[in-house]
């Protein structure tokens, strides 16, 4: 009874997925097997009838024992730089999972055992050739005939799209300075004709325009500090900046410790301010009062 | 003060400082050690501080605030001379001159301590006061954003021209008077305080919103070398030296470490030399914007300008950065912490640490560089004094003479640093550190340095002693002291050199030339003196001459006499023709000389008048060109090679030319040689335009130096790891532009050259910003402007344009725009830009209009662009004589911020005017006069060296006299009905008074006695002449300065025309009382006692006191009565007092400023305040007279007169 009720579901979903691809329909031909294994195991065990829902899960679970142990062993075997898994590989997969594998073999002759009739025999599918562009190398003497092959030539052969660069020095250097300056003019243009402007000709407002003057409200800052360009290229060539970070570092440190110990509590942080700050500076042993913690005030001298 | 008790301590506390209103509040405790019994007053220096009260020993005292300078000619006369302005200042700043003992705040020592003073009992006098939005002494930056005060990197520090301390506590405002400091700061918690002294402690307020930063100076300081700077600094403990600790502000920390990594060095170097410690226990720097000046030094820290604050890349800024510093190091030696005597003293310590300064640079930067320094440092000086005057280094005043003026030649008094032109003042700086050389030259390097280190370890000691040893004196340096230390060490007696260059002004001027004397084989040489033109003194003495002959370098020493031109220097010699024989130079060298060029019958290759600048002279030598191009070939001294160079451009040959190529070629000569050698080359090319051969100069040189070899009209990328070549890739575009061709333009090649070179560059791969090479490649499209076929301003259209200058154009708009979205390093590229507009405007090719100018001066723009940008207005202002902007530079100068650009803008100002006394402009006109007049009257009393600068471009625009434009003077006599009787019009009168003072010739007119020393100083035959006669020549003198200058002598001449009704008698009487005035002293105090107005009353009297005893001539008549019979003034100030309202009445519209520098109490003493200060004044000068007995004159009895004023 049981049978047919799970056959009739699984033909029923076999047919209304007819029309499925060759390796899907090799997936469904292998959890059918599964799925008469199971039933006999279940038979086997005295069980007259079950529900699909229990048989289904009973399956699903057998189906992921079944691919552990396949990719245990995988890994075993390719841990010992082996590309296929050997017996000894599935035995210790099993002692792994904690199967006692001597009981196997008795288990294997047991009495009641059900004979299952193999399978009807589906066509593994077949991965669709991708397109192949020229000849595939073969490989050379010294590599293995189980390596993989080599993928398709194209996509390792350098094959030139464009014309040779012109390496002229001169033609270079040309370049580069029109481009540039091609960039700043578009560039101050466009600044220029979204921005307020300054004129030199009173009639003609368009052939130079000058960006307008803002004054800044803190001049010195743009004036003093390399723009960001110039850093870039200056860290490109410099390597002394390692030093001044360790010591920004140092003085962020101080100012840290000098800070927090300003705002936490009162009485008890002196002492525990200055164990940092020491610290912190104790390679260098800088004694120097403005990095000092600041005092609080004392209870008596308010007046 | 100064004369009757000692300072010992002094404690400032400045409990607020509020950013947002800019103002300041604090106290101040003096402790005083009386050395007189019965002090009963005490005087101190304050400026623009708001006094709430004075206790001595907690007794409330009554104290007296008054500042003549606040404005300098009180009743709104119609004066306007300068002599008038000059005399009438000196005698105001002498009136409160601290090391006279005179102060602007007379305390009165309440009645009940003098009993405590017989027995010289400590006074403690406590003052509190406010400062609010103060205009001179603080300066509060405080940028317009967003955000807390420490978030907009607001930040207030203390500035100031020499002594300047009394603008923002009330102290004792003198170099000379010092003491031991405690400084106590309170400050918002995120802000740090750097003072002088040692950081004791740092405890917050009760609040804990802000912290109180404790300093102690233990070392005896002078209250001027005490400063003060708050800000949020970022704090870096310099990593060499951990008692040296540096600040900037906020974002600039990186620049900071960079720019302070050698500062070690510094330190090291003059510790050494000096072999000595530096003298206090930390040092800080402290980075701050809108600097008064780049560098100022005060005890144990220094302050500079932000603007030195540079990144690794930038290389022109990091020797400039590092002389500052070395500046700033050397003064804290000499300067702060040993100090001068007088103000007659200050050469010797600004000689000193001019002169370590000087041994630094040769250290660091090299003998050549030194060399070339100390050459162009005397070229300076030179050039100024023969143009202004000399420059006296000591000047001795008084010496027995009244209204002895040592410098009649300017338009200041030397008198006191305050009253000197800024230019002056670094003119005297830089002869005193030269003249401390020409004393090394004496007695030798090493005897200087134990000189040095003699003088600091005898005032460490001073220093650490208490101050009743009286042993602080030692810290205070004089000449005598100096001199005498000088004579111990190296037992040389340099009295003559002293005389010459300390005690006497002006320089020497040689002029030389040769003749060689074939059959004596002997160099006769001629050496003549001018001595006559003005800043020029006649030299006796010792000259070294070089000549270089074929067989070597031979020193001669010359003795120049009296009547001895000529100089008979042998020869060794014999002949040339040793033929392939190797040359033996100075230092030893010995060099091939292609000899082809020289004179076959001379061995003489090149002659030298004292080549070791060992007197400051002007030599004007004549060889003929080859010795020119021989001793720049091969002379290794690069002061001979700049001479060459300089005389080079006279003789445009091809020889010439080839020697200066060959200069420039070769990397082993003194950069600044070569890149001298750019531009003479340029001069020589244009010289010799037609028969030029070859490309333009220096083109083919540059494509061989920084073009690539494969395509020579690309330049190389930027690659400035060698600074010399980086020097010169900068200097020779700009010289190569100042080329003309035959239709006097700069040649097509150049001019596309340059365009090239901006286009191809490249710095992608540098190490180093190329900023001020971009910026220099501006210069030189500016230099290769010339003027445009069409000049009309109308004319100048986009259509118009030459092809070749709106190229030009086109770079400078693109580089201008590019600065807004990619700023420069102190933006130099803008300011080069702005430069080549002006010059584009200029030249006719684009049209002149002050707008873009106007914009980028404003504040709120870097420094640099600022100055520029003025540069250009005030050039247009003279070329398009523009009222409206000479009126907006003037406002400008009245209300900027930054006192730095306000002071720029007169100095510009004063270098390129728009018109002078000898021109006639539209300008010219009263308001301007009266304004101008204004500005340095009233307007710049909180700025010293601002009103000195006023008083500069008054004198350029108008000279000494009564300005030509101002409309004559219409009466000479003024009725006063009160008094019934005619009065001379003060608009004339107190123009001869200042003639007396300042004019030398004029006082040797009255006092003919004991002046024969003065005629002999005096060479100028004119004022010889007038020596005898007195008055009238005088008058002629000063009309033929002006050629307009009639106006000024009215009195005499124009009076007889001016005659109606009263002019009849009056006009006689005016003349009378000129001869009077000038020929007896008696009559001068009936003078005085007619005199109407308060102000010119107390000149009178501030010039008499100026004369120190001369008892027979002393008019004690006037002072006699007011002092001892308190009675007898009541009469003569209310007379005054009427007469002044009745002024008041008659022109109230000139007198509303007058009293705005007040507060509402004081305005209604005002005029009782003129009569306390006669009574000071005239007190103090009897007390100078004779101190015993001055008590008759107690202050009871003067507190009867003037206690209604009294504010206690």
């Amino acid at each position: 009874m049981a049978d047919p009720a799970v056959y009739s579901g699984s033909s029923g979903r076999g047919s209304s997925k007819a029309v499925t691809s060759p390796s899907e329909n090799y997936c469904l031909a292998r959890r059918r097997t599964l799925q008469v294994a199971v039933s006999a195991l279940l038979t086997e065990s005295g069980f007259d009838s079950a529900e699909k829902a229990a048989v289904e899960t009973l399956t699903e679970m057998m189906q992921s024992y079944i691919n552990e142990i396949g990719r245990c062993a995988k890994a075993y075997c390719e841990h010992t730089a082996r590309s296929v898994p050997t017996l000894s590989d599935a035995v210790v997969t099993l002692i792994e999972m904690g199967f006692n594998v001597d009981t196997l073999p008795v288990y294997a002759k047991r009495s009641q055992r059900m004979v299952i009739t193999a399978p009807p025999v589906t066509n593994p599918p077949v991965t669709p050739k991708a397109l192949s562009a020229g000849q595939k190398r073969t490989h050379p003497p010294h590599i293995p005939g189980h390596f993989p092959d080599f993928p398709d030539p194209h996509t390792y052969i350098k094959t030139p799209t464009f014309r040779e660069p012109v390496s002229d020095y001169q033609v270079v250097r040309e370049k580069a300075a029109t481009q540039r300056r091609d960039v700043e003019r578009a560039l101050t243009r466009f600044m220029a004709k979204t921005g307020e402007t300054q004129t030199l000709f009173k009639d003609d407002v368009t052939t130079f325009p000058l960006i307008a003057a803002k004054p800044s409200t803190i001049p010195y800052l743009s004036a003093l500090l390399p723009s960001e360009l110039e850093l870039q290229s200056l860290e490109e060539t410099d390597s002394s900046e390692q030093d001044d970070q360790t010591d920004s570092e140092n003085a962020a440190g101080n100012n840290l410790t000098d800070d927090p110990s300003a705002d936490k509590e009162n009485s008890i942080l002196p002492p525990g301010s200055v164990v940092p700050s020491s610290k912190s500076s104790e390679e260098n042993l800088i004694d120097n009062p403005y990095l000092r913690p600041v005092k609080k005030p004392k209870v008596r001298r308010k007046k | 003060m100064v004369l009757n008790s000692f300072l010992c301590l002094a404690v400032v506390c400045i409990n607020n400082i509020n950013f947002q209103r800019k103002s300041v509040i604090g106290y101040v405790e003096l402790t005083i050690f009386p050395t007189v019994v019965n002090l009963n007053r005490i005087k101190l220096n304050s400026k623009q501080c708001r006094i709430y009260r004075v206790r001595v020993n907690d007794l409330e005292a009554p104290f007296i605030y008054n500042d003549p300078t606040l404005e300098v000619c009180h009743h709104e006369s119609k004066q306007r001379n300068l002599n008038y302005f000059s005399s009438a200042y000196t005698a105001a700043v002498s009136a409160v001159d601290p090391d006279a003992g005179h102060g602007e705040l007379v305390i009165k020592v309440p009645s009940e301590l003098w009993k405590q003073g017989d027995e010289l009992k400590v006074l403690k006098v406590y003052i509190e006061f406010s400062l609010d939005q103060p205009k001179g002494g603080l300066h509060f930056v405080v940028p317009d954003v967003e955000g807390s005060m420490a978030e907009r990197a607001a930040h207030v520090f203390s500035f100031g021209y020499q002594n300047s301390t009394r603008f923002w506590f009330p102290c004792v405002d003198s170099y000379s008077e010092l003491c031991t400091w405690k400084l106590e700061f309170t400050v918002d918690a995120s802000m740090v305080a750097v003072s002088c002294g040692d950081l004791v402690e740092t405890i917050y307020t009760h609040d804990m919103r802000k912290k109180t930063f404790h300093y102690v100076l233990p070392i005896p300081t002078a209250a001027p070398n005490i400063s003060l700077a708050v800000g949020p600094f970022e704090i870096l403990v310099d990593p060499y030296m951990h008692e040296v600790t540096h600040f900037c502000l906020p974002q600039l920390l990186p620049l900071l470490k960079h720019s302070m990594s050698y500062l070690h060095e510094i330190f090291e170097f003059y510790e050494e030399i000096l072999t000595c410690r530096y003298p206090y226990a930390c040092f800080k720097t402290v980075f701050v914007d809108e600097a008064y000046v780049e560098v100022s030094s005060y005890a144990s820290m220094s302050i500079f300008s932000t603007n030195l604050l540079h990144s690794a890349m930038i290389i022109d800024q990091t020797p400039l950065t590092r002389r500052c510093l070395a500046q700033a190091l050397a003064q804290q030696f000499f300067g702060c912490f040993i100090s001068r005597m007088s103000w007659a003293d200050e050469w010797v310590l600004k000689g000193i640490s001019g002169y370590i300064y000087g041994l630094y640079l040769k250290k660091t930067f090299g003998v050549n560089d030194y060399r070339h320094w100390i050459k162009e440092e005397l070229d300076k000086i030179i050039e100024y004094e023969l143009k202004m005057g000399g420059v006296l280094l000591h000047p001795t005043f008084g010496g027995g003479k009244e209204k002895d003026n040592p410098t009649p030649h300017l338009h200041f008094s030397i008198k006191h640093p305050h009253t000197l032109s800024w230019e002056y003042f670094k003119m005297f700086q830089c002869k005193a550190h030269l003249v401390m050389r020409l004393i090394e030259n004496r007695i030798s390097m090493e005897f200087m340095l134990q000189v040095f280190n003699k003088l600091l370890s005898l005032a460490s000691t001073a220093s650490s002693q208490k101050y009743q040893s009286h042993m602080w004196s030692q810290m205070l340096l004089s000449t005598h002291a100096f001199l005498k230390s000088i004579s111990n060490v190296s037992g040389k007696d340099i009295g003559p050199l002293i005389k010459q260059w300390v005690d006497q002004s002006s320089v020497v001027k040689f002029f030389g030339s040769f003749a060689f004397n074939r059959k004596r084989n002997v160099l006769e040489l001629e050496i003549r003196q001018d001595y006559t033109s003005s800043g020029t003194q006649k030299y006796v003495g010792p000259i070294k001459v070089t000549v270089q002959e074929l067989d070597g370098s031979f020193n001669h020493t010359l003795q120049i006499e009296e009547n001895s031109l000529k100089h008979d220097i042998p020869c060794h010699s014999k002949s040339r023709r040793n033929k392939k024989k190797k040359i033996p130079l100075m230092n030893g060298e010995e060099v091939d000389m292609d000899l082809s060029a020289m004179d076959a019958d001379s061995p003489l290759l090149w002659i030298r008048i004292d080549p070791d600048m060992s007197i400051l002279r002007k030599v004007e030598f004549e060889q003929a060109d080859f010795m020119w191009q021989y001793q720049l070939r091969y002379e290794r001294d690069v002061v001979a090679q700049v001479e060459a160079i300089v005389a080079l451009e006279k003789f445009p040959t091809p020889a010439s030319r080839l020697a200066l190529t060959d200069i420039l070629e070769q990397d082993q000569c003194f950069y600044k040689v070569r890149m001298q050698a750019c531009f003479c080359l340029a001069k020589i090319a244009n010289s010799m335009m037609s028969t030029w051969q070859g490309p333009p100069a220096m083109k083919s040189l540059f494509t061989r130096m920084f073009c690539c070899k494969s395509c020579p009209n690309i330049v190389k990328t930027n690659n400035f790891i060698n600074f010399q070549s980086y020097f010169l890739q900068k200097t020779m575009p700009v010289a190569m532009a100042l080329l003309r061709d035959v239709q006097n333009l700069c040649p097509k090649d150049v001019l596309n050259f340059i365009l090239d070179l901006i286009k191809y560059n490249d710095n992608r791969k540098n190490k180093f910003s190329d900023n001020y090479y971009r910026a220099e490649l501006i210069e030189a499209l500016t230099n290769s402007l010339t003027p445009a076929m069409n000049i009309s301003n109308e004319a100048r259209t986009v259509v118009s344009l030459n092809p070749d200058v709106r190229l030009i154009l086109e770079e400078i708009t693109r580089f201008l725009n590019m600065e807004k979205l990619l700023p420069s390093f102190r933006n130099t590229i803008t300011v080069n830009c702005l430069k080549a507009i002006r010059q584009l405007q200029r030249n006719g090719h684009i049209p002149s209009d002050p707008s873009l100018f106007k914009s980028y001066a404003e504040y709120g723009h870097f420094v640099d662009v600022r100055v520029a940008a003025l540069d250009a207005l005030i050039d247009y202002t003279r070329v398009e004589q523009s009222p409206t902007e000479l009126q907006w530079l003037l406002d400008m100068v009245q209300n900027d911020p930054v006192h730095y650009v306000r002071h720029r803008i007169l100095g510009m100002l004063c270098k390129n005017p728009p018109f002078t006394r000898t021109s006639d402009s539209i300008l010219c006109n009263e308001a301007l006069v009266d304004q101008l007049w204004k500005l340095m009257n009233s307007g710049t009393s909180h700025d010293w060296r601002q009103r000195c600068d006023a008083v500069n471009l008054y004198y350029t625009l108008f000279g000494l006299t009564r300005p030509s434009c101002l409309p004559l003077p219409e009466l000479g006599l003024v009725l006063n009905l009160k008094e019934k009787k005619a009065v001379l019009n003060p608009t004339i009168k107190p123009e001869v008074s200042g003639a007396t003072l300042i004019d030398t010739p004029a006082s040797i007119g009255i006092h003919g006695v004991g002046m024969c020393y003065q005629v002999d100083e005096e060479p100028d035959p004119v004022s010889l002449g007038v020596c005898g006669v007195g008055q009238p020549p005088q008058g002629l003198k000063r009309k033929a300065e002006t050629p307009l200058g009639s106006p000024p002598e009215p009195g005499q001449v124009l009076q007889p025309q001016d005659d109606d009704a009263r002019g009849g008698g009056g006009g006689g009487g005016g003349g009378g009382r000129f001869k009077i005035r000038f020929n007896t002293m008696e009559e001068e105090d009936i003078d005085m006692e007619t005199v109407h107005d308060s102000q010119a009353f107390i000149h009178q009297h501030l010039h008499l006191l100026e004369r120190p005893s001369t008892p027979g001539k002393e008019p004690p008549s006037v002072e006699q009565p007011m002092l001892s019979l308190p009675a007898t003034p009541a009469p003569v100030f209310s007379k005054e007092t009427t007469s002044a309202s009745s002024k008041h009445g008659s022109d109230h519209g000139h007198h509303h400023h007058h009293h705005h520098h007040e507060h509402k109490k004081k305005k209604k003493k005002h005029k009782h305040k003129h009569k306390h200060k006669h009574k000071h004044e005239s007190k103090d000068k009897d007390k100078d007279r004779d101190n015993s007995h001055t008590y008759s004159n107690s202050p009871a009895s003067g507190r009867s007169i003037r206690s209604p004023s009294l504010s206690d």
